[in-house]
């Protein structure tokens, strides 16, 4: 124990330096060097926060995000290309492989540009649903900018910080924003989401906005040729997958450009409004490459919760018997920009055990435990007693949530039944009291007769002659 | 006699009493020698290594117990079974076996001399058939008279198939030392019966007592030893010797088997165990009567007492039908049943009807592991019946039961051995001592000796026999009969030899076959998967097979089985059944619950080996139907024209069950297009054979017997495992047309 706590705390310092928690090698897919002037501030505080870029065209042959099996990079930000696939080094297949080895990807679209086959295969199976190419365009005709080239066109949203949908989920994007901020939303593609759990909508477009084809559809637009409208168009939307790998997708790459981070907009409502592009790109950013929401395990730890047992020392023990009383803390942990914090559940929200076989036998809360918690590692702590059924069992804690990194801990022990001498023993039971004094009268009556037997029959003499000398 | 002449002591030897007792030892060791040695063909033809399934369990259990002593045995908790219940193992087995074998371990190395606990175990069971030879003489020699049938019966004992069948080194379970003790209690019951003796029936029912912690078959003591007084009641024969014996070994034997964890109470509680207790109360009213009838001499008062025996043991009997309705004494189980009814099993257990030693026995199977004992068997009965001592009504009653049980399954031929052996020991010695002697009675003499035999026979003697026969002292005639049945004496060894060596002595792990040259080929399938499973998977992953493989996997893999030969759960070997005959996307979940790693199934198709798992998956189908009736149909598995079958004609639910696509995953690469051959079935499969997408396979043996598939993990993109396989194959999902019907919405 002492020595994986050793182990941990050497993995810390090693953390502090790191910037993001799987690595720093970041592949920018780029088609054209000019444009990383338009992202240069967004460019900029990437590097500025650590990461490794390397530039690459899709088009280029030496593109590989493998070697050797390894992962070559670390994470992969894709801005919109003319091209209409990615090449041989960029299949669908080989991104999958990519998120199944731990990568993350943060994809960019732009109305303007067709989005490659190989990312709209990509999002098919993550179930983002994409409208046909170039035919959707998000325009909402209440909340845009007015000050624009395109202020007829209507197609640059202007959106109140993404704040939480559910008051139990962590808010990671809009922290720091001030209710008159905006976050603008330019020329930008809305993708509906499938029912999976491992799908969140990041920003969600406001009730009055649509989506449609600018091309055919300017005159009217009937029910059925609608792609989506409402909440339902997610504008940045955020995968997790089981591993923790993590893919966004930005529905509009131009929100990331120079020009919008830290601009003054002229609000459809009225008013100037100051954008919060930059916090907003930086903090997705920092999401999408293991900056932000990343939840460690530092130790679990089981034991015994009953003083007179002998074995109420031991650590992590293999087995134990039906209706021990245990103990069980895990240690937990969450990544924020560039270091290791204690991780405290949000408000609404526990964090469960369950004592699983087959189907949960207990599902407990986890409380807070202060002695074992410091500023880096937040401990929690829950006592329970095990059920009446000997078998193989799991201490399972599986907490998963919208943008945390998952955590499903399972630790199996046996538990056994009452072993012969751990009962309690006959005469302590007061309801046996009455066969052992049945089994004691019984032996007293075969010696008393037995002594009765034996000294009866020269008795029979002894009385004769009593008589004989009386 | 003097030493001064050797010839003479030469010539005399065998005739003094003690030159005969040395004699007879020596012929006792060596036929306890050949019964040690004709058991020895599997280690010499193969290796010393542990047979069949059970035996793997209780290898394993010996060597818990040798590693951690008798307590924690008693106390052990198997987690690597019946995952994820587990098995209170230490109280659901009978420890006898594996008891003795530590002992042995532990004897001699206090003795300083090391032995593998492997090899002990391999040879525990033919160590112990030279000592049933043993018991065999004893019992014998309590029925007759004549020092040769002892002799006879040992040798019979020693080397009949019917008994070597489960005895070979390496059949390292119950039956291996339960037979002895069988033997050798049923030798204590007849000695204490005939003396009437305290000891003997004390030792009776400590032997008794081994055998309840060695055997389920003590059942069979349990029954016969009342069954026997109470026939010996019946005749008029109550005593006080069968007081005392009965008494005294029920009192005894019925404490000593409930000091063993898996039997505790149930002597007490269940009907199996009634019939003893009925008899042991029925005994202290006959005494009571017995003593009330010494006490006041009269006749109508005595017709008067056996009328109220008669009552008494009736209301015995009515008030153990009311506790048994009421509960309070478990009814006959199931196994039981089926012993009367050979149709109960299938319809309602059929686990227990899926087991195929548990199947009726084929008639030529009685001479296959008797030969002639079968027919000299009903001479030796039909010779004790003549004398009907009290003894002798043992072996009539045990001989009547025997051979009905083996009747019945095929695994109590077991049961029934040793009593063919005796009585045909006792009929063969006969005729021996009939024949065998050189010198002729004088006529008189003989027509007395007849005479004598024909009244103590009475009626049942033949009118031929009360004649004198001109002939049979002939020496062409003694020279005939002895020299026939010299022959036949020598046929049953040769047959008995064979038998052992072709038939018995395979450990079913390893299979030999011949190459056309005659030279022999093993085919080590088994343990190639199982040395595979052990150096290649996690120790904790679960291996999902159907039951009959779950002591092997424990013993040979050492990994954590879902169900096993101890088939104690009959839902949880559904589970697996319901899991092998669904399709994958139903099976999964189960899967994924019982958290399988792994999945093992037999397939015999290459090779032609019959004992896989497509010929048992009927019986998976039927176990899980039994609980999942909505869900798993067996009718669904049969075709329109009610044929079970696994080529292009198996129906939709069997091309889609795990279990066939399992077995035929890839078979079709093997062979040209379109010329893939099941050689078991001898059909011919499909040409585009099943596609899996739940599983993967992860091993393969060298003549594909044993197939092993990874279970997947969930998809790390939250997709469904067929989509998943599509899209690694490169296909892409379409674009969705425009839907119909209202749209889906995404709620948070």
């Amino acid at each position: 124990m002492r020595l994986s706590l050793s182990f941990i705390a050497a993995l810390f310092t090693a953390a502090v330096s790191a910037v993001s928690t799987t690595g720093n090698r970041l592949l920018v897919v780029l088609e054209e060097d000019a444009d990383k002037q338009i992202y240069s501030k967004f460019l900029g505080d990437l590097k500025s926060r650590g990461f490794d870029l390397s530039f690459e065209s899709p088009k280029s042959e030496s593109l590989s995000l493998f070697h050797l099996g390894e992962r070559s990079y670390d994470h992969i930000i894709f801005f919109p290309t003319k091209m209409k696939g990615l090449g041989p080094n960029l299949t669908p297949n080989i991104l999958v492989d990519f998120l199944n080895a731990k990568g993350n990807i943060l994809v960019t679209l732009h109305s303007n540009v067709a989005a490659p086959t190989s990312l709209v295969s990509l999002l098919a199976e993550l179930d983002i649903q994409l409208p046909a190419d170039r035919t959707g365009l998000v325009v909402d005709h209440f909340n845009y900018a007015a000050d624009n080239s395109s202020a007829k066109a209507h197609d640059v949203l202007l959106l109140p910080p993404p704040r939480p949908a559910r008051s139990d989920v962590k808010d990671f994007f809009s922290t720091g924003a001030g209710e008159d901020d905006v976050l603008a939303f330019p020329r930008g593609v809305g993708a509906t989401l499938g029912a999976s759990a491992l799908l969140n909508p990041v920003v969600r477009a406001p009730e009055t906005a649509y989506s449609y084809n600018p091309k055919d559809q300017v005159g009217a637009l009937t029910a059925d040729d609608l792609f989506a409208a409402g909440t339902q168009l997610s504008l940045v939307s955020a995968f997790q997958a089981r591993n923790s790998a993590r893919l966004t997708l930005v529905g509009a790459a131009e929100m990331l450009q120079d020009t919008w981070f830290d601009a003054e907009v002229t609000a459809s409502a009225g008013g100037k409004k100051k954008t919060i592009n930059r916090e907003f790109a930086k903090r997705l950013s920092g999401w999408t490459f293991q900056e932000l929401g990343v939840l460690r395990t530092n130790w679990i730890e089981h034991r015994l919760d009953e003083p007179e047992d002998p074995r109420n020392n031991e650590t992590n023990p293999k087995i134990y018997r039906i209706k021990n009383n245990v103990k069980y803390t895990i240690s937990l942990s969450e990544y924020s920009w560039d270091s290791w914090t204690a991780f405290t559940v949000p408000d609404n929200d526990d964090i469960q055990l369950e004592f699983t076989m087959l189907s949960p036998y207990h599902r407990v809360p986890l409380s807070w435990d202060t002695t074992r918690s410091s500023d880096s590692a937040a401990a929690y702590t829950a006592y329970f007693r095990l059920p009446d059924q000997h078998g193989i069992f799991n201490f399972r804690l599986n907490y998963k949530r919208p943008f945390l990194s998952n955590i499903d801990e399972k630790n199996t022990v046996s538990v056994r039944h009452i072993a012969h001498n751990e009962w309690p023993r006959s005469f302590v039971i007061s309801g046996a009291w009455p066969w052992i004094a049945g089994v004691a009268v019984t032996v007293a009556g075969w010696l008393a007769f037995c002594l009765v037997w034996m000294y009866s029959a020269p008795a029979k003499k002894g009385v004769k002659g009593e008589k004989k000398t009386q | 006699m003097s030493a001064a002449d050797p010839l003479q002591v030469i010539a005399s030897a065998g005739k003094g009493e003690s030159t005969r007792s040395v004699l007879r030892v020596i012929i006792l060791a060596l036929i306890a020698g050949a019964a040690v040695s004709s058991r020895l063909f599997s280690v010499i033809r193969f290796e010393s290594i542990i047979h069949e399934f059970d035996p793997w369990f209780n290898f394993r259990a010996t060597k818990y117990l040798v590693a951690n002593g008798f307590y924690n045995f008693w106390d052990w908790f198997d987690d690597r079974t019946w995952h994820p219940l587990g098995r209170v193992t230490g109280g659901t087995l009978y420890p006898g076996l594996m008891v003795t074998s530590g002992v042995i371990y532990h004897a001699l190395r206090a003795l300083t001399i090391p032995v593998d606990i492997r090899n002990i175990c391999v040879l525990l069971a033919p160590g112990f058939s030279g000592l049933t030879a043993i018991a065999a003489y004893l019992l014998t020699n309590e029925m007759t008279p004549s020092p040769s049938a002892g002799l006879l019966a040992a040798l019979f004992m020693g080397i009949a198939p019917g008994y070597i069948s489960r005895s070979v080194a390496g059949s390292y379970d119950n039956e291996a030392i339960a037979i002895f003790l069988l033997v050798f209690t049923f030798y204590l019951w007849i000695k204490a019966l005939k003396q009437g003796s305290m000891l003997w029936g004390a030792l009776c029912a400590l032997f008794y007592g081994y055998m309840v912690a060695s055997w389920g078959g003590y059942a069979f003591i349990t029954c016969l030893l009342p069954l026997h007084s109470f026939v010996l009641i019946c005749m008029g024969r109550y005593s006080t010797r069968l007081y005392v014996a009965y008494t005294t070994w029920y009192a005894l034997g019925t404490l000593a088997s409930m000091q063993i964890p898996f039997v505790g109470f149930l002597p007490v509680k269940t009907s199996e165990h009634m019939p003893a207790l009925g008899i042991f109360g029925f005994l202290q009213l006959l005494a009571f009567l017995d003593y009330v009838r010494s006490a006041i001499p009269s006749r109508q008062f005595q017709t008067f007492l056996w009328l109220f025996a008669g009552t008494a043991f009736g209301v015995g009997l009515l008030g153990l039908v009311i506790a048994t309705s009421m509960g309070f004494i478990a009814p006959w189980s199931g196994r039981f049943y089926s012993l009367w009814d050979t149709g109960y099993a299938k319809i309602h257990i059929p686990i227990i009807a899926s087991v195929s030693e548990h199947q009726p026995t084929a008639w030529p199977a009685f001479f296959f592991d008797l030969q002639m004992l079968i027919w000299l068997f009903p001479v030796g009965v039909y010779l004790l019946f003549q004398e009907l001592a009290d003894e002798h009504v043992f072996i009539v009653v045990y001989a009547l039961f025997g051979s009905y049980f083996a009747g019945v399954m095929v695994r109590l031929m077991l049961t029934l051995t040793p009593v063919v052996c005796v009585a045909a020991a006792i009929a063969m010695s006969n005729l021996l001592d009939t024949y065998l002697t050189t010198k002729s009675p004088a006529a008189p003499d003989a027509l007395s000796d007849k005479d004598a035999d024909g009244k103590k026979a009475g009626k049942a003697g033949l009118k031929s026999t009360s004649k004198p026969v001109v002939g049979i002292y002939a020496s062409w005639a003694k020279s005939v009969i002895v020299s026939s049945f010299a022959v036949y004496l020598l046929l049953f060894v040769l047959h008995c030899t064979w038998v052992t060596s072709n038939a018995y002595s395979s450990p079913s792990v390893v299979l030999a076959s011949r190459l056309p040259d005659g030279s022999q080929h093993i085919i080590d399938d088994y343990r190639e998967a199982y040395q595979w499973l052990r150096q290649n998977t996690r120790e904790d992953a679960k291996i999902m097979s159907w039951w009959d493989y779950g002591y092997q996997i424990g013993g040979m893999a050492d990994r954590p089985t879902l169900v096993d030969n101890n088939t104690w759960n009959n839902t949880h070997i559904a589970t697996v059944g319901k899991a092998m005959a669904s399709s994958e996307e139903a099976s999964y979940p189960i899967m994924r619950q019982h958290e399988v790693d792994y999945v093992l199934v037999v397939f015999g198709g290459l090779l032609g080996y019959s004992g896989d798992d497509i010929n048992k998956f009927l019986w998976m189908v039927r176990i899980a139907e039994g609980i999942w009736p909505d869900e798993v149909k067996e009718r669904a598995f049969f075709t329109p024209r009610g044929e079970y079958r696994v080529d292009g004609e198996a129906t939709e639910t069997m091309k889609n069950s795990l279990m066939y696509k399992m077995s035929y995953y890839n078979y079709q690469n093997l062979f040209p297009p379109g010329q893939a051959v099941d050689r078991m079935r001898g059909v011919r499969l499909p040409e585009v054979g099943p596609q899996l997408s739940h599983l993967e396979e992860a091993f393969t043996s060298e003549n594909w017997i044993i197939r092993i598939y990874k279970v997947k993990d969930l998809d790390n993109l939250g997709r469904d495992h067929a989509s998943a396989v599509a899209f690694d194959r490169g296909i892409k999902k379409k674009k969705p047309v425009k839907k119909k019907g209202p749209r889906v919405l995404r709620v948070e």
